[in-house]
């Protein structure tokens, strides 16, 4: 198990720049996860962590030493793809015993290891199948398989889920998620989806067009995300936003029955974000809270809760409401939400500015 | 209620069009077989009639002068006791044993390395291909030029440049056959160059990547992923290849056009002999025999493509 740094990681191709200096410690044995929209640069970065990309600028370290100029076998880490990258001409031993092609060992060694990995993974009673003939999930798994046979320093996954069904995703989820508990081994994950950010990282990396934006614990992204980016990227539904002004009298929002109460500080031109969880469809208003009168447009009843659009004025707004409400299109209601869980940002930068 | 009850009546009266008496799935049929009634006329009438008609006639004696008439196995007896058809079989035999594996060997390393030039990619594929397009005769001619004694020919010129002696090339039996060879190799190389590349393009980036990481070598790679995994393609090359220097005729037949087959029928493949039984001695039934052993030779070797082939 090792660390591994990124020191000012750059990446061009030709002028274009697409990882721009970026800068990242990660622990031993740290599940850290990349995440951002498609082409923010976080595959590239993978990539270039694994020795598949060349470096344009900055330095990779592995274990303190800088990796740079060192092919991918030297390197000693092992990385799962998107599309599995399993040999169809082989079978499932085969394919997990072809992360020792290169190891010095014996072949009871390389046996001994490859049924160990296939123990860990459940993956004993295929050993001799080829992969047509195995789902989707336990191709993945044989994947995972040819990586742990190496004992890597670190995993690297890319992507590892997106080919899944939503229902498998879930499952792999929870298993590469206990296989890290198990392991303990340093793993960097590569997702554009929030959903895996949040449930499986220790650490959460959001990007965006080469660029870090926050790194921080899935709660410290969630409850105090720097931007304007990443407050609408992490959870689901993604977070509202409404134009409010600043004053002596507290946040005129846009739309908002009331003024908020806010900080001091805040004033002038900002955008006020607040999750469709906290504004509640039908609550009483509260003393300082978000209070916004719309007309509901589209319900989407999810069995435990229901989410309500609302248009309120000229923007579209998400609300939640109980699983068994009675609301109709058409109607108008009014929505709250509680004070302290409102997002404040700048309207210019985008930036938080803290909580109110 | 009294409407669809009007309707329904109508659908089953004698005066609704034929289309409308059957079930969808008899329509289907009907429009399947209307498709495929062309195509199985045709290929009846100008290939299997032929074939089998052939098969008839290699038990006769027909000569086009008198009515064919039934003679037994006698073709084939006379054809294995025939020293010129032993040399002939050997010979197209030897075309093929030759001229596969070489041009498949450099076919497929050429494809190889064409795959990862970037500069002028599509202008180098298309001088490969170009052989493909020309037509047979044109380049058997040109490669007979090729061929000739300084000062005409350009090989010899550059031999003679290097100090080499000349060589007779298609002048004697010792050299003409390799020499057609590599005309007929020349010419097929295109083709097989850009199925080969297609084949690897095919081939996931992931897998080579995912080798890289599990530390495999180039030669590694080449022999336990990319080779394996070209397999339907070789194969498929394998017989068109085999079944191109089998049927090879026109290079032949242009390169030594002044005694076809020649010298001493060193060069002289089984369909050239075909050609000449049939349409300069005017044995019929003895070239439908050959015909019949070509047949089965190129059968067999089908046979085995789709063995070879079939899923496991």
């Amino acid at each position: 198990m090792a660390t591994i740094s990124l020191e000012k990681l750059t990446k061009s191709f030709g002028s274009n720049t697409v990882v721009h200096g970026i800068d990242l410690d990660i622990a031993d044995g740290e599940f850290v996860v990349l995440v951002g929209p498609s082409g923010c640069g976080k595959s590239t970065t993978l990539r270039m962590i694994a020795g598949l990309e060349d470096i344009s600028a900055g330095a990779v370290r592995i274990g303190g030493e800088i990796v740079n100029d060192r092919e991918p076998k030297q390197r000693n880490i092992a990385m799962v793809f998107q599309n599995y990258a399993i040999y169809p001409h082989l079978t499932v031993a085969q394919n997990i015993g072809f992360g020792l092609y290169t190891a010095r060992l014996d072949k009871a060694e390389k046996q001994k290891r490859i049924e160990a990995a296939a123990r860990t993974l459940d993956l004993e009673e295929l050993l001799k199948r080829r992969p047509s003939q195995l789902s989707g999930g336990q191709r993945q798994r044989v994947a995972i398989g040819r990586a742990m046979v190496r004992d890597p320093v670190a995993f690297l996954f890319d992507e590892p889920l997106s080919n899944l069904d939503a229902q498998l995703r879930g499952q792999m989820r929870v298993e590469i998620k206990r296989l890290h508990q198990r392991l303990k081994s340093t793993i960097v994950y590569v997702t554009h989806d929030q959903v895996e950010a949040m449930t499986m990282a220790d650490r959460i990396v959001v990007m965006r067009d080469g660029y870090i934006l926050q790194v921080g614990t899935p709660t410290e992204i969630y409850e105090s995300p720097a931007d304007v980016f990443t407050a609408r990227f992490i959870g689901s539904p993604a977070m509202n936003m409404l134009k409010a002004t600043g004053s002596d009298g507290g946040l005129a929002v846009a739309g908002a029955a009331s003024p908020v109460a806010a900080r001091q500080a805040a004033r002038g031109q900002m955008l006020v974000g607040v999750r469709a969880h906290d504004l509640v469809a039908g609550a009483a208003p509260q003393e300082g809270g978000l209070t916004l009168n719309g007309v509901v447009n589209t319900i989407e009843p999810l069995g435990a809760e229901t989410l309500v659009h609302l248009t309120v004025g000229d923007t579209e707004v998400t609300a939640t409401a109980p699983g068994k409400s009675a609301l109709a299109v058409g109607q108008t209601i009014s929505a709250s939400a509680a004070p302290g869980s409102l997002y404040l940002f700048d309207a210019q930068s985008e930036k938080s500015l803290g909580r109110a | 209620m009294a409407e669809s009850v009007s309707a329904r009546s109508t659908g089953a009266a004698p005066t609704g069009r034929v289309g409308s008496r059957l079930t969808l799935h008899q329509r289907r049929v009907v429009w399947a077989w209307g498709f495929l009634a062309l195509p199985i006329l045709f290929y009846g009438w100008i290939r299997f009639y032929p074939t089998l008609y052939a098969f008839w006639l290699s038990f006769t004696d027909w000569d086009l002068m008198r009515p064919a008439q039934f003679i037994g196995l006698e073709n084939y007896q006379r054809l294995f006791a025939d020293p010129v058809f032993l040399k002939v079989f050997g010979n197209t035999f030897e075309y093929l044993l030759i001229g596969m594996p070489i041009s498949l060997v450099l076919s497929f390393v050429i494809a190889y390395y064409l795959d990862r030039v970037r500069v002028l990619h599509g202008f180098i594929r298309a001088l490969y291909f170009l052989p493909f397009l020309t037509t047979a005769a044109a380049l058997a001619w040109v490669w007979r030029w090729f061929y000739q004694p300084v000062p005409v020919g350009v090989i010899n010129g550059l031999l003679s440049h290097l100090h080499i002696p000349a060589q007779p090339f298609l002048r004697t039996p010792a050299q003409a056959l390799p020499a057609i060879t590599v005309t007929g190799i020349w010419a097929g190389l295109g083709f097989q160059i850009i199925i080969f590349m297609a084949g690897l393009r095919a081939i996931p980036a992931t897998y080579y990547e995912a080798a890289r990481i599990d530390g495999l070598g180039e030669w590694a790679i080449l022999r336990k992923i990319t080779l394996p995994l070209l397999r339907p393609t070789t194969i498929f090359l394998v017989v068109f290849s085999s079944i191109g220097f089998l049927r090879i005729f026109d290079s032949v037949f242009n390169m030594t056009h002044n005694d076809p087959g020649g010298p001493l029928n060193s060069t002289k493949p089984l369909v050239l002999l075909i050609y000449q039984t049939a349409f300069s001695s005017y044995d019929m039934g003895y070239a439908a025999a050959q015909t019949v052993v070509l047949f089965v030779i190129l059968l067999v070797i089908s046979l085995l493509q789709l063995f070879l082939l079939r899923d496991r």
